[in-house]
């Protein structure tokens, strides 16, 4: 019996300093740490909305209403984009289903329509195909593109308009991009009711 | 007293007069049917792929014997039929640089490196296939259809895979057998494969039992997960790199079961994983990640169907 | 003279990567770039370094009894503040190494030094045997990633060595890519080895 006790104190002691080496450094970082997520997730929009000087989370109802339709079952955050104090787009956060799982991207609406870009994250589509997702090239295909209608994905031939041209070799990922940013594209223009 | 009759020595007292070298080259020559074809069909340069697989394969063979200090064993012509099936594995589009790659890997890494010639626990020509598709995904793609321009397109089996190239049309059983469709090298004709598995089965190379429990798994599945039509069942047969497969990869010696009930386990084994892969997977095409999992399977197939020995009794009677 | 020892050991005669194959599982997986290379190696020393520190130093009062629970939790406690400080300070480093650095707790090299040597030797030999292990692994892990890094993507540290036309072997970026470096790379640290004794 002494040996539990004897046991269960040095085990408790030693959970005690390292709970308390942990508090510390936690405190002591927690600030910085805050600040380097809304860094992060400020970087991303701004990407995409280069004329926005601030970004207000798009109010609980709308946003709700809006996630409860099953046509916007891709969207995960929308933000209202301000300059000045005015509305001048959204960008809007959408998680399509690819190749490996979800595809996060932001898309930068403005507010007569048009894509003023588009930035991928995070994903698991594959390395030197799917991935390719995220570099410049493939992005800048939906600068300028409007919600007039849907965006198509072609293969093998130049596009035009509305169109964009598929990744070779990762059809999938292509269209899962593509099918995200159509959503984020009617749901800014549902939201600004034109 | 001497009697010279009375000679001593230890077995075997009876030799077949096979060498691997004289296996090798019936290998070599069942594979010239399809060889032609894919020259017929695809242009001059199959013939330059082909060449320049055979060439790295042999020489990196030489090279890794020296390195390892074995004596070199090239001429038993192994390298050689490895180079053939690698660049039958290939699109004839592939660069030249990229098949000298598999051939390396090949022989050095999945051969040489585990011991050689029958010491190998997966098929060399098949491992450098898988290497070079899961690095090069868009180069091992690049199938042309047959003729003097190469206008790109998809297999059979990409258009039968709907989601990959709609709306490209189906070619004629006809021209399936005879090879006037777009594929690798030397998978496209399912008559010059025939014609060189005919002549080995003459020449006792390869028995029956693994070729045909493969296909007709294949087939009795196509049937069955393509809706019970029997169209979509021949399409599968014809399709693809099955023959070349069934005929002369999953055939190889050392990386299959050496029983005969092993054998048709393999067969039905690799056939399953085919038709699973074909019309569940994500990849159009089955036959070589299938089999190269069966190579894995081997040792344990062996195991199990290693028939009993003459008096030994059974543990739990 | 002893300390040099007990720092070396871990680099080359006792590498914990080529000779003790421990800690196989973030070698094979975050190895797909230098930069992952290298940070995971200095949080992995950090926290062994800090390990085997205050093992060595509280040796005499752990019962045997519950030692293994104690290293435990002394190394957890190191992981969670190196992965504090990398969130902090290094966002970058945190998305590429993800999961794996809560990992390190698990990573076998450092419970293996825990228990094999920290348990049993004075605290300033301790901090040289962790140096040297850590090291070691960096070292081990850095060649690794950078094989895998300019044959798989064509960069080195980020920067693209080659030109448009160089198409990369995405195998090397891939799992089996790593296996296969890593196969190959204990081969070449054997020969290189067995060439040195003579």
């Amino acid at each position: 019996m002494r040996d539990y006790i004897r046991l269960a104190g040095i085990l408790f002691f030693v959970c005690a300093i390292a709970a308390a080496a942990l508090g510390f450094t936690n405190s002591a970082t927690y600030d910085r740490i805050q600040e380097q997520q809304v860094i992060a997730s400020a970087e991303a929009k701004k990407a995409v909305l280069p004329d926005a000087e601030e970004f207000e989370n798009l109010d609980e109802a709308a946003l709700t209403e809006i996630k409860s339709n099953t046509k916007y079952n891709y969207i995960t955050e929308i933000y209202v984009a301000k300059a000045a104090g005015n509305v001048i787009g959204y960008a809007i956060q959408v998680a399509p289903k690819g190749y490996g799982g979800e595809v996060e991207v932001v898309v930068g609406i403005t507010n007569d329509g048009n894509i003023q870009g588009i930035k991928v994250g995070n994903n698991s589509e594959t390395p030197g195909l799917g991935k390719k997702a995220a570099t410049a090239d493939f992005q800048d295909q939906y600068v300028g593109a409007t919600w007039e209608s849907p965006i198509d994905v072609i293969k093998n031939a130049t596009p035009k308009g509305n169109e964009i041209a598929a990744i070779s070799g990762a059809t999938i990922t292509s269209r899962a991009v593509t099918d995200g940013v159509n959503q984020a594209l009617e749901a800014a223009r549902e939201l600004s009711g034109k | 007293m001497e009697n010279s009759r009375f000679l001593v020595s230890s077995s075997p007292h009876i030799r077949s007069g096979e060498t691997t070298q004289r296996i090798m080259l019936d290998v070599i020559i069942a594979l010239m049917p399809a060889l032609f074809a894919g020259a017929f069909y695809f242009g001059f340069r199959a013939l330059t792929l082909t060449a320049t697989a055979v060439v790295f394969a042999v020489v990196t063979e030489v090279v890794m014997q020296k390195i390892l200090k074995k004596p070199v064993t090239v001429s038993d012509l192994s390298a050689v039929v490895t180079g053939i099936l690698i660049a039958f594995n290939v699109p004839v589009t592939l660069p030249l640089w990229l098949v000298a790659i598999g051939s390396i890997f090949a022989i050095a890494i999945a051969k040489q490196c585990f011991g050689g010639l029958g010491f190998n626990f997966i098929n060399p020509a098949l491992a450098a296939r898988a290497m070079l598709l899961a690095s090069w995904p868009v180069r091992m793609t690049g199938w042309v259809k047959p003729g003097a321009d190469a206008v790109s397109t998809a297999t059979p089996l990409g258009i039968l895979n709907v989601g990959e190239a709609a709306g490209q049309a189906l070619p004629g059983l006809w021209d399936m057998f005879i090879g006037n469709i777009g594929g690798c090298i030397g998978e496209t004709s399912a008559l010059a494969l025939l014609i060189g598995g005919a002549y080995l089965l003459y020449r006792k190379v390869i028995n029956l039992r693994t070729p045909v429990s493969y296909i007709a798994t294949v087939a009795v599945l196509a049937f069955f997960f393509g809706g019970f039509d029997s169209t979509v069942m021949v399409y599968h047969i014809l399709a693809g790199g099955l023959f070349l497969g069934a005929i002369f990869m999953a055939t190889d010696y050392s990386t299959s079961p050496m029983t005969p009930k092993g054998q048709i386990i393999f067969g039905i084994g690799c056939g399953f994983l085919t038709s699973v892969i074909r019309f569940y997977g994500g990849y159009p095409e089955g036959v070589s990640y299938s089999i190269l999992i069966m190579n894995v399977a081997t040792p344990l197939i062996d195991k199990y169907t290693m028939p009993r020995k003459f008096g030994e009794v059974k543990k739990n009677a | 003279m002893n300390l040099w020892k007990d720092f070396s050991n871990g680099l080359l005669k006792e590498n914990p990567t080529f000779r003790l194959v421990l800690g196989t599982c973030p070698t094979l997986a975050i190895t797909t770039a230098v930069f992952n290379g290298i940070g995971m190696g200095i949080a992995a020393t950090a926290v062994l370094v800090g390990s085997n520190l205050i093992i060595s130093l509280i040796k005499k009062v752990v019962p045997n009894e519950v030692r293994i629970p104690i290293y435990v939790i002394v190394i957890a406690t190191f992981t969670t503040i190196v992965q504090m400080v990398i969130k902090a300070y290094s966002p970058a480093l945190d998305k590429s190494l993800g999961l794996y650095i809560p990992l390190i707790v698990v990573n076998c090299i450092i419970i293996a030094r825990a228990e094999a040597f920290a348990a049993k030797n004075p605290v300033i030999n301790s901090i040289m045997d962790g140096l040297g292990m850590g090291l070691g692994f960096t070292v081990a892990i850095t060649i690794i990633s950078a094989v895998r890094e300019v044959l798989g993507a064509g960069t080195f540290f980020g920067m693209q060595l080659f030109g448009a036309n160089f198409e990369p072997a995405l195998i090397m970026i891939l799992p089996p890519g790593g296996f296969l470096v890593f196969g190959l790379s204990i081969a070449a640290f054997n020969k290189i080895m067995s060439l040195r004794k003579v």
